[in-house]
This record gives C-alpha cells, sequence and structure tokens, in this order.
C-alpha cells in the first residue's frame, strides 16, 4: 500500500513537471496524424509513380516535376486560374469596396438590405452552384429565358468554351462579394473620423477625399480580404466541379480541378500530388506577396 | 479675417436641443473662446460653425456671406481638432500642404508656406515624418500648422489642448495666444477649462444646456457674473455659495446665513430692496477670504468664526476647507507662517464689496 502511493506521488511529481509537455500532447498528437502525417505523405508522393490500388509506390525521384512542365494540361490549368481568380479576385474587391461605402452611411433600412445582402454568402456552396447549374442551363434554365423576354440573344453560358469562365467569375462574384463587403465595412467604420471631417474642411470633394484619405486607410484591410479570399478562390472547387466539372471540354479545368481530376480520376497519386504542391506554392508566393504590401501601408 | 455673427441658431438632435437660440457676434481678429461644461453646445456650434454639422434653423454669416448652405470647403475657414485629426498615411510635410494641393496651389507656393507654418511653429525637423512617430505636442502643432497654411478667413479650434499634458498646456497656451497677435486672425475657441478661457480670450461667451450665459471680457465675467451659473464655472476653487436670506436690521442690511450673520456694504442696498425677506444666494469667492488679522482690531463686523477641516499647502497660498456654521466652503489664502492645524477655530475675514448675492429662484445676479 504504502508501495502504491509512493509510486503514485512520484508519478504525479513527474506529470506535474512536465506540464508544458504532457497536456497539450493529445493535441498534438492528433494534429500529427491529420495535418502533418498526410502532408509529408504528400511530399513523398510527389518523388514517386503510384497508381492506387495498382501496387508499392516507386520512387522516381523529379521526374513529376519535369513531366508537369511538359503538360499542356498543366498550363492550360495555369491560365484558368489566372483567368478565374484574377477577374474574380479584382471584381469582388471591387464591388465588395464600392458596396460597403454605400452601407458606411445612415440610409433607412440599412440593416435589412445589408441582411439580405449577405444571404449568398451564408448559402451552402454546392447548393448553390447545383441551382446556378439549373439556372445557367441553355434549354431549360431561368438566365435564357430573362435574356430572351427581354430581346437579348441566349447565351451558351457554362456550355461554351468562350462562356464558360466569365459565367463562373459571375456566380463567384454573386457569392463572395458580401464577404468582401463585410469585411472592408466593419474596416470603414473602425476608421477614425476626425481625418474625414479635416479633409472636407481642408477642400477635399468626396471623390479626392476616397482617393486621398479612404483608400490609403483603408488599404490594409483590403489587402488582408484579398488573402482571405485568395485562399478559397485560388483552389475553387465545390462551384467549378459542380457546375462545369472543368468543361467544356478542358476550357474551365483549374489547375486545383486538373491535379483533382489526376489524382481521384485517373488514381496517379504521384503525379497528382506534385501538383498539389505547385497549386500550394502559387497560394503561398500570392500571399506572402500580399502581406508584404499589407506590412508596407501605413498603421492607422 | 472677418467677423463671424450667429443669428438666432439652434440644432436639435432628435428630442435633444444641443444649442438652443445662440446669438453671438465674433468681431474680426477677435480670440472669442465658447467655454463651458461638457454637453453645453459649444463643440456643436463650432461644428456649425464650420459646416460640419447641419443647422436646425437660425443663420451663420462669416464675414457678409451667409454660409449656411455653402460646404466646409468654401466657408474659408481651418480647424484644429481636439483629437488633431491628422492624415495618418502622410508624412508631416503632407500634412500641412494637403488643403493647398487640393486647392491646386503651384507647389512652390506650397512649399514656401508649409516651409513658413514650420518655421512658426518650430517643426521644421519634423515634415518628413509621419504622425505616429510623433508625441502629443508635436501633433498638435501639425494640426495648427494645417490651419496655418491656408490662410483662412477664420480658426476654429475643438478643445485643441484637452489631450496635452498640463505642463504642455500651459506652454501651448502662451504659443496660440501668440499665433494669434502674430496672425492678426479671428479665432474661435472651444474648451471646457475656464483656465484657458480667462488666459486665452479677448471676449468669453460662456455657455450651458445649449443657451449663452453671459458675454465678455475675461475680467468681466470674472468680476462681474451675470447668473449663478458664470459664477460658479469662471474661477479656480469655484465660487463657494451659501444659502441665505436678506435681513435688515437698524437701517443696515444683512445677510443671515443661519450660524453666521454679515453686512452687506452700503453699495448693495438699493439693489438688494426687492429681494427683502426673498431667500437668496450669498456667493464667496475663496480668494476674498482672508485670514483675521488680531492687529487690525475687531473689523467691520464681517468676520466669520469657521474650523479648519482640510488644508491643502500648495506652497505660497494654501486651500483651507472651512465649516462655518452649517456650511462648508473654501478659502484660498496666503500661507501663514504658522501652519494652519486640521481642526483648528480661526477667524475669517470676507472682502464683502467683492461677494456676489443671487436670487435663489432665478439664479439672476442681485449684486
Amino acid at each position: 500500500m504504502i508501495a502504491m502511493n509512493r509510486a503514485l506521488s512520484a508519478i504525479s511529481r513527474f506529470v506535474n513537471r512536465r506540464q508544458a509537455f504532457f497536456f497539450p500532447a493529445p493535441a498534438v498528437a492528433v494534429l500529427f496524424l491529420i495535418i502533418v502525417l498526410p502532408i509529408a505523405f504528400n511530399l513523398y508522393l510527389t518523388f514517386t509513380k503510384w497508381t492506387i490500388g495498382l501496387g508499392e509506390p516507386r520512387f522516381i525521384g523529379l521526374a513529376n516535376f519535369v513531366e508537369l512542365f511538359g503538360d499542356e494540361r498543366v498550363w492550360n490549368g495555369v491560365k484558368v486560374m489566372v483567368y478565374f481568380s484574377g477577374a474574380s479576385l479584382a471584381l469582388e474587391l471591387a464591388l465588395g469596396l464600392m458596396i460597403a461605402l454605400y452601407f458606411n452611411r445612415a440610409f433607412k433600412g440599412n440593416e435589412l438590405v445589408q441582411a439580405i445582402y449577405i444571404i449568398p454568402f451564408a448559402a451552402t456552396p454546392v447548393a448553390v452552384a447545383l441551382i446556378w447549374r439549373i439556372m445557367l442551363n441553355p434549354e431549360i434554365g431561368v438566365l435564357n429565358y430573362l435574356l430572351t423576354s427581354v430581346g437579348l440573344p441566349p447565351s451558351l453560358w457554362v456550355s461554351s468554351a468562350q462562356a464558360v469562365v466569365p459565367t463562373l467569375v459571375m456566380v463567384d462574384v454573386w457569392k463572395w462579394t458580401p464577404m468582401i463587403t463585410l469585411i472592408v465595412l466593419a474596416g470603414l467604420k473602425s476608421l477614425p473620423q476626425d481625418p474625414f471631417e479635416a479633409a472636407r474642411i481642408d477642400g477635399a470633394n468626396a471623390l479626392q477625399i476616397f482617393w486621398y484619405i479612404t483608400l490609403p486607410l483603408i488599404r490594409p484591410v483590403l489587402i488582408a480580404a484579398l488573402m482571405l479570399r485568395s485562399l478559397d478562390n485560388l483552389k475553387e472547387f465545390d462551384m467549378i466541379y459542380t457546375i462545369t466539372q472543368g468543361g467544356p471540354g478542358i476550357a474551365s479545368e483549374t489547375l486545383y480541378l486538373y491535379s483533382y481530376n489526376v489524382g481521384f480520376s485517373f488514381f496517379k497519386a504521384g503525379y497528382g500530388s506534385a501538383l498539389m504542391v505547385v497549386v500550394f506554392m502559387i497560394v503561398l508566393v500570392f500571399n506572402v506577396v500580399m502581406n508584404r504590401l499589407r506590412r508596407d501601408a501605413p498603421a492607422v | 479675417m472677418a467677423n463671424v455673427i450667429l443669428k438666432n441658431l439652434v440644432k436639435r438632435f432628435n428630442a435633444v436641443t444641443a444649442v438652443d437660440n445662440l446669438s453671438i457676434e465674433i468681431h474680426d481678429r477677435e480670440f472669442a473662446v465658447l467655454v463651458g461644461p461638457s454637453g453645453c453646445g459649444k463643440t456643436t456650434a463650432l461644428r456649425m460653425i464650420a459646416g460640419l454639422e447641419t443647422i436646425t434653423s437660425g443663420e451663420i454669416f462669416i464675414g457678409d456671406t451667409l454660409v449656411n448652405d455653402m460646404a466646409p470647403k468654401d466657408r474659408d475657414i481651418a480647424m484644429v481638432f481636439q483629437n488633431y485629426a491628422l492624415y495618418p498615411h502622410m508624412n508631416v510635410r503632407d500634412n500641412l500642404g494637403f488643403g493647398l494641393k487640393i486647392r491646386k496651389f503651384p507647389q512652390e507656393e506650397i512649399d514656401s508656406r508649409v516651409q513658413e507654418a514650420a518655421d512658426i511653429l518650430g517643426i521644421q525637423e519634423l515634415l518628413d515624418r509621419k504622425p505616429k512617430e510623433l508625441s502629443g505636442g508635436q501633433r498638435q502643432r501639425v494640426a495648427v500648422g494645417r490651419a496655418i497654411v491656408r490662410k483662412p478667413k477664420v480658426f476654429l479650434f475643438d478643445e485643441p489642448l484637452s489631450n496635452l499634458d498640463a505642463k504642455l498646456r500651459v506652454a501651448m497656451r502662451a504659443e496660440i495666444s501668440k499665433l494669434h497677435r502674430r496672425l492678426g486672425a479671428t479665432i474661435i475657441y472651444v474648451t471646457h477649462d475656464q483656465v484657458e478661457a480667462m488666459t486665452m480670450a479677448d471676449r468669453i461667451f460662456i455657455m450651458h444646456n445649449g443657451a449663452l450665459q453671459q458675454t465678455g471680457m475675461p475680467l468681466e465675467v470674472y468680476g462681474q457674473p451675470a447668473n449663478r451659473f458664470v459664477a460658479g464655472f469662471i474661477g479656480s476653487p469655484a465660487m463657494n455659495f451659501i444659502e441665505a436670506a436678506l435681513v435688515r436690521d437698524a437701517g443696515a442690511w444683512f445677510i443671515d446665513a443661519g450660524g453666521f450673520r454679515v453686512r452687506a456694504p452700503e453699495a448693495f442696498y438699493a439693489r438688494l430692496e426687492p429681494h427683502a425677506g426673498r431667500p437668496v444666494i450669498f456667493g464667496v469667492r475663496p480668494e476674498d477670504m482672508a485670514a483675521h488679522d488680531p492687529a487690525a482690531g475687531a473689523g467691520d463686523g464681517n468676520t466669520v468664526k469657521a474650523r479648519a477641516d482640510v488644508v491643502e499647502t500648495l506652497g505660497s497660498e494654501i486651500f483651507v476647507y472651512l465649516t462655518c456654521g452649517a456650511h462648508s466652503v473654501v478659502a484660498r489664502m496666503e500661507a501663514p507662517e504658522r501652519p494652519l492645524t486640521v481642526g483648528q477655530t480661526l477667524e475669517v475675514d470676507l472682502k464683502m464689496v467683492k461677494t456676489h448675492i443671487f436670487d435663489k429662484e432665478t439664479s439672476r445676479t442681485i449684486v
């Protein structure tokens, strides 16, 4: 009995002295299993050739990375990614800022309009995409019905290689501009009011106040919103996959979608992993650059 | 430069009347101070002059121009804000020059005016710094500089010194006064600090609850306050107010505070007549009380007995918190050679000709 008590107190002393190790240990173990291990495994796979279900991964060095330089679908994926993300991020930022400026003024029903306005952002991405797919249908979709009912020619929307990316941009802008608006609006509301009044007295008109005061002061918030949005946008998947699966042909196949297809449609896990690493590098570089811009911005 | 006239100015925020029928005329080149406690409407009035606040009713003239519907930028005014309101992303040079740049002044003109303002304010070496790299006092100078470069008709100051520490405030007070003389500009200066008002103003406009209480030169409002509010607001420590009755006895008027009784000076008699027997408020400034000098004899019957409750020593003078009968009062006296002790009873002389008597009901000044 005494021996057992002694052993127990020895253990409790041991644990006590190493609280910093023992308390976070379970969480660290779980994180290791679900994050570190898969990433490490992914990195390992990039150096292998492995078709899922057919044998063991085979080490092939940098062959996957060499291969992707010559892969036309990679270059197509980069092109679609730049086109889609460039257009949608730019539009979301510009529109989000404009609408935030509009909401930042007192008017009757402001809060109600804001509440309605953020519904697209709150809705489930796949559900939204499914509805859009029906609306965009050239034959039975409501969009062409509306176009023709006002005398405009119908569009092929996502069925046309030319129209598909702009159409996806439209859907993305519809869904995500409210998020940018919310972030920018919060930023605008937190700005000091004095400099704006000083500028009015100094003689600036509304446009000059926007250009010389509002925009520089809100810049860090704009960049933060852009970074946040770009994390999702550069690897936009649910919406594009649900509406077009990258089609017609590969006209809307972003690099991210292509890497998914390689990994999970063609089961080429090694090559798919290499593509994922490239996507990751693009997202990383973009955000490092943005972070630089944000830090150079003036602190308010 | 120009005069500024407010005619029956009213500002209502929903049910609250912030400025209530304010009519004042500020002369060309005058240093006018709007002073009053928080919420008295002084800042709202200033912001209406600036054009930052809409006018509910009434008229504002700058020079001879009715500016009611004029945008702030067209009023030819400059304003110095309580929180400085510097543009945080611009350096000092750009902060100073912004108003000129917006008004499309040629670059050389902007440079020379910025330089001139920087020389006046002694901020030449700060021109390339950002506001966040400046101390409070330096920011305040930049804010003043931004007003100077514009050479406006009227300068508006909104509690510009209240964010500075006490020592700096005294120094900036003197500098702004000096600046006023140098620029010869019309200045409207808002503050809640009666010391700033007294030391800087050509004329003081005292406001309370949105309404103007009194206008006058600093010593006028100090010496002849129009009502009990002004009497209590101007002067530090504040005037002592004692509820009392006016009593006539053997041809003389007495102020009976219950517990002590003092004789009114003869000069007061005519004005006291209509208030015989009515309740009044007897007002004595702390500086108009002095320890009785026994060598001076019995005095003129205006010596009261009091007990010292608290003694605050400031060096050359002391504040003594006294109990006189049922009343607590503060006296500001020269520091005696032998320090007063708490609980000590002393005789205090009142300088009766400097005291005031207010109607208890209307708070208006009787004498």
